[in-house]
């Protein structure tokens, strides 16, 4: 990198301390104290601006020094103006000597703010130095004798509280009281620290003479790190030096305002589907037995109806009544097929079971309730229902799912026209080009098909069922051309492509799942 | 529906041979095998190269005949063979004294049972446990966990005809039942037997029931509970058996003997047809002989079948498919008169044959054609709003959620203080399965306050919205509660106030093109005096609020949340 381009690169802290030394003789040599005070910087400022020169290899590390410091800790600071345990040690016994009252150790260890350790240690230490006594039954007496440690503690104490200090600029027993009263591995509880102080001191590099040389001839521009309105109004920022910044490092984070990835996938749907012509359908969460089953021709009687498949609503039970003629036809096609061409299924229709209030287990519900309220013929209908199951829950069965299903009516729809549009389906949904129609069993469509698809990326899957709407279906709700009834089943495709492997947590509640989730197109 | 497990060399040999002769048989690759289950709605759930064992789930409730290996090979060894061959018996009368005789009374407890024998066929490993599994299959889903049909199998040697199928008091009669070492009446068998535990409800408030017994007064079974094990324990090797069905619908009875007599055909057995004696007539008269071929023909128009498969295919064409599938077939000039095979019953309309009609020839037949009429799509009025509203919301810097709507009233109400409260009221369901899932939520805070509960680790400010139904109750409506599509928004993090969410309502209203206004509301959700109603046109249609503090101490949250519940479906209602 060529001088001046360095120099652009330079931050204002490190020009300032290029600046201090360089403006001194040749080879100064500066210790990180006297550097602060020539470039006039805090020691935080320096010590980033170092650290930056020293990478820039614009500084060099002359020498480095280390020199224990003596400072005092909490506890020391509260000694200050207290006293410290030897001290207080020394002052009791010279009371009880003096007024004859009795001083066992455990007496002054149960003493307000004394530690049993710091007691041992005071009496050992005093005992040593003749000041104290310990006569029969454990109790202390004074010599009379004047205690050297607690003397010298008492001046540490004030001369380190003035400022820290250098541990070889105390005489020889003041060291040695510090060594014995400074904290150490094993006991925190002391008055003094010694730490090593880590002193370098600094000379340029020959880079670095270059660099002050050229910022002593051609001068610095000020430099700021944001353009301001100021600066604009008054044309100022002709006379400035921008910062540069080191644009590789991360962006910092922010919250952003975004639709959830699941719900952006049925809305892709939502939008394919109007756009092949279909008419949204909405309806209720808690509808009628009749709604969701009898008028789909599924008889009372069947398997997925019973008390361990779908969920009854508590309060009130039973709706106060259900549309005719819709009722009084379907209750005929139940029993005997009436003028639908059907058997029936032959038994007693229960017209209060249909009354029954169910939380919607099928979105084919709405679609049951879409056929009875005279639908347009050519007709597309769709829903993205909510629809609950009384099931486990578990990594694939969810208490409540979306359901996509919808209809088309016609006097052109048949089988073939149903494969034309699964095929349509299959290809705008699920953007698949290779298609297999296997033979299904709905209960409320024949023939019935269930379609496979194969997905560019996530291979053969079953993307949804579909069939023709049986004569009893469609005949006792008022229509009478042929309808097909489709139904796409997108959660499974949903997951795997948004990378999810349990359907709970389509409805996860982990926003750091859900922010950082891509949608799927 | 229901899976079953197979073998795979016993059903090769069905499908060869019909399981009647013991050549070597050529084995089936897998591929093959999923081609052919779409003649049976089967698909194929798993496969055991070691053992052989096929796990197939067949999904028509209404073919219980193909709920089983020998139905399974029966429908692809017909399409192979071109034509179902008819099974003799069901031409053939009872040979004399071989009857079974119903006692009055039963009319009111389990009125019909069917049964026949079967000679000549030594059950192998393979054929009891398929035996077994029909037994079972049949009787829980088709028999409605035995409650309409029910099926016995009995070592033929030890039963002297005629057979009787009377009432008896409970502890009129006693035998040693299957899994028991020792003679118990039918009382205890109710009471101590895990059958009787199981399907004893079927027969409760009898004061009397049913029972076989031969003529020599010997318990074959006490239907449709348990087996005698003196008579009615089949062992491989046996090779003469007895089988019977009972139930409450006669055409079901004798559906379900006819599928195992034909089941037993295929594997070797001769089949022996029983009468059936009632002492009053029955659907199926006084005398019935079982297995009894119940199927009528009927006349479609190929007119029919065309139109809805979408394709001209004539009469000899459609009649060679449901050859090929079982039928029997006659044409005439632009009819078809079409008999299910008798072990089939599920012919309720035209369709049904159509359908059959497009599974033998295949689907991949069918050319798919594009319906071609002209429709106009779009989206419901309330789906727009909504549509509009989260747009919005996004462009405010909210993060849209999806939660269950289905929840616990503890969730939805008690941590929200609005126990006995006006808007504490919901759905509740009956036969919840958890509380955890026990009702529909009300309105939308709680959704996102589960959210903020648990993501106290991702970086503030969190704002969060949910645009989606919630079900209101309301005694006015058909239903007994509304479902309506509600916009909730939460901003949570340290400073969180009530004009922060208030600026945002403010522009959403703006842009949804709304005057509203806020009046002061004691919601107990909230801080009072920090609540307001929203008002729209005089009517309240949501609210707006700091987040009462114990509320937000009941979810474990710990900073701020303001929030507002928008009615979507009412403000659409008020333009």
């Amino acid at each position: 990198m060529d001088t001046s381009a360095l120099i652009d690169s330079l931050h204002p802290l490190e020009i300032k301390v290029i600046m201090a030394l360089g403006s001194r003789p040749a080879d100064t040599v500066l210790e990180t104290e006297q550097l602060a005070a020539a470039a006039e910087l805090e020691p935080s400022q320096l010590s980033m601006a170092i650290e930056w020169l020293l990478a820039k290899s614009l500084l060099v590390v002359h020498a480095e020094t280390v020199t224990p410091m003596v400072s005092l800790t909490k506890v020391g600071e509260q000694y200050v103006s207290g006293a410290s345990p030897i001290e207080r040690v020394f002052s009791a016994a010279r009371e009880v000597t003096s007024t004859g009252k009795r001083l066992t150790i455990p007496d002054l260890q149960a003493q307000d703010g004394l530690d049993p350790s710091d007691v041992s240690k005071a009496v050992g230490r005093l005992k040593k130095e003749g000041v104290l006594l310990i006569v029969q039954g454990g109790c202390i007496e004074s010599t009379g004798r004047p205690s050297p440690t607690a003397e010298a503690i008492r001046v540490l104490l004030q001369q380190v509280n003035e400022a820290s200090r250098e541990l070889k600029s105390f005489p020889e027993a003041h060291r040695l009281v510090i060594e014995d009263y400074a904290v150490k591995r094993g006991n925190a509880k002391e008055p003094f620290r010694v730490d090593d102080r880590v002193t370098r001191s600094f000379m340029l590099s020959p880079a670095g003479v270059a660099a002050a040389e050229h910022l002593a001839k051609e001068g610095v521009a000020e430099e700021v790190s944001q353009l301001t309105p100021e600066l604009l109004k008054d044309g100022s920022w002709r006379n400035k030096r921008f910062r540069k910044y080191t644009i590789s490092l991360r962006a910092p984070r922010i919250g952003t305002g975004k639709k959830h990835p699941y719900r952006e996938f049925l809305d892709t749907v939502k939008t394919k589907l109007v756009s092949m012509g279909f008419q949204e359908m909405r309806g209720s969460l808690v509808e009628t037995e009749f709604w969701n089953m009898d008028a789909l021709f599924m008889p009372q009687f069947h398997p997925a109806r019973d008390v361990h498949d779908v969920y009854f609503v508590k309060q009130p039970t039973h709706a106060a009544k259900i549309a005719e003629p819709f009722l009084s036809r379907v209750t005929k096609a139940h029993q005997d097929g009436d003028k639908t061409g059907s058997t029936g299924w032959k038994y007693a229709f229960n017209a209060d079971r249909a009354k029954r209030l169910v939380l919607r287990s099928q979105g084919t519900a709405v679609s049951a309730r879409t056929l009875a309220s005279a639908p347009a013929v050519p007709g597309k209908y769709f829903s993205i229902a909510r629809c609950f199951r009384y099931d486990q829950v578990d990594a694939t069965h969810a208490t409540d799912f979306f359901q996509v299903e919808g209809i088309v009516l016609g006097e052109d729809i048949n089988f073939r026209t149903l494969l034309g549009l699964l095929n349509l389906f299959a290809r705008e949904v699920a953007q698949a080009k290779e298609v297999k129609f296997l033979p299904a069993y709905f209960p409320f469509t024949e023939p019935s098909v269930e379609m496979h698809v194969r997905h560019p990326r996530l291979g053969w899957m079953e993307l949804g069922g579909a069939g023709l709407f049986r004569a009893e279906v469609t005949l006792p709700l008022g229509v009478t051309v042929p309808v097909i009834a489709w139904g796409l089943g997108l959660d499974r495709m949903a997951m795997v492509a948004l990378g999810i492997h349990d359907i709970r947590e389509l409805f996860t509640d982990n926003l750091d799942l859900i922010r950082t989730t891509r949608g799927i197109f | 529906m229901p899976t079953i497990s197979i073998f795979k060399d016993d059903f090769e040999s069905l499908l060869t041979l019909g399981g009647r002769a013991k050549r070597p048989v050529s084995p089936v690759s897998i591929e093959q095998l999923e081609d052919w289950l779409m003649l049976v709605k089967g698909e194929l759930k798993g496969h055991n190269q070691e053992t052989g064992e096929l796990r197939i789930e067949l999904q028509d409730s209404n073919r219980p005949d193909l709920w089983c290996c020998e139905g399974i090979a029966r429908q692809i060894r017909i399409k192979q063979q071109g034509k179902l061959k008819p099974y003799p018996f069901f031409a053939k009368k009872a040979k004399k004294g071989q009857s079974l005789i119903v006692a009055p009374g039963l009319e009111q407890v389990r009125p019909y049972v069917a049964a026949c024998t079967a000679k000549g066929y030594r059950v192998t490993e393979e054929g009891l446990a398929q035996l077994i599994q029909t037994q079972e299959k049949l009787a829980d889903i088709f028999g409605h966990k035995r409650k309409t049909v029910s099926i016995g199998i009995y070592q033929l040697p030890k039963i002297t005809f005629p057979v009787t199928y009377e009432l008896v008091k409970p502890d009129q009669a006693k035998f040693t039942p299957l899994g028991m070492e020792t003679v118990m009446t039918l009382a205890e068998i109710l009471m101590v037997h895990p059958k009787g535990l199981e399907h004893g409800h079927i027969l409760a408030g009898q004061s009397r029931l049913p029972i076989l017994r031969d003529a020599k007064n010997q318990p074959l079974s006490f239907p449709p509970i348990i087996n005698s094990r003196e008579v009615g324990e089949v062992r491989v090797g046996d090779d003469e058996l007895f089988v019977e069905v009972t139930g409450t619908d006669q055409l079901m009875v004798v559906l379900t003997l006819n599928i195992f007599a034909a089941n037993l055909a295929d594997r070797g057995a001769t089949i022996e047809p029983v009468e059936v004696r009632y002492p009053k007539n029955t659907p199926l008269g006084k005398r019935v002989i079982t297995p009894q071929d119940l199927g009528n023909s009927k006349t479609i128009q190929l007119k029919t079948i065309e139109q809805a498969l979408g394709q001209e295919l004539g009469v000899q064409v459609v009649k060679q498919a449901l050859e090929v599938y079982g039928y029997e077939v006659s044409t005439g000039k632009g009819t078809v008169k079409a008999k299910l095979p008798p072990y089939r019953q599920d012919f309720m309309h035209a369709m049904d044959v159509v359908e059959d009609v497009a599974i033998s020839r295949g689907y991949g037949e069918f050319a798919p054609v594009m319906p071609a009429q002209f429709t106009v799509g779009g989206l419901s009025r309330i789906e727009q709003t909504s549509d509009r509203a989260r747009e919005l919301m996004v462009g405010l810097g909210f993060q849209e959620i999806i939660s269950n709507i289905m929840g616990s009233p503890e969730s939805y109400r008690d941590t929200m203080r609005l126990v006995d409260t006006e808007w504490g009221r919901m759905v509740e369901v009956d036969n919840a399965m958890t509380l955890t899932f026990s009702c529909l939520r009300q309105w939308m805070l709680p959704s996102l306050l589960r959210v903020e509960a648990a993501s106290n680790r991702a970086f503030y400010p969190h704002r969060l919205f949910e645009a989606g139904d919630v079900a209101i109750p309301d005694p006015a409506h058909e239903l007994g509660s509304r479902t309506e599509t509600v916009l909730g928004a939460v901003i949570a993090h340290a400073t969180a106030h009530f004009s922060e969410i208030h600026s945002c309502l403010d522009i959403l209203f703006y842009h949804l093109g709304k005057e509203y206004s806020l009046e002061p509301v004691q919601h107990p959700s909230f801080l009072e005096g920090r609540a307001g109603r929203i008002v729209v046109a005089g009517k309240p249609i949501g609210v707006i609020g700091e987040v009462h503090p114990e509320v937000l101490e009941r979810w474990q949250i710990t900073v701020p949340v303001v929030s507002f519940d928008v009615n979507l479906s009412q403000l659409a209602d008020l333009s």
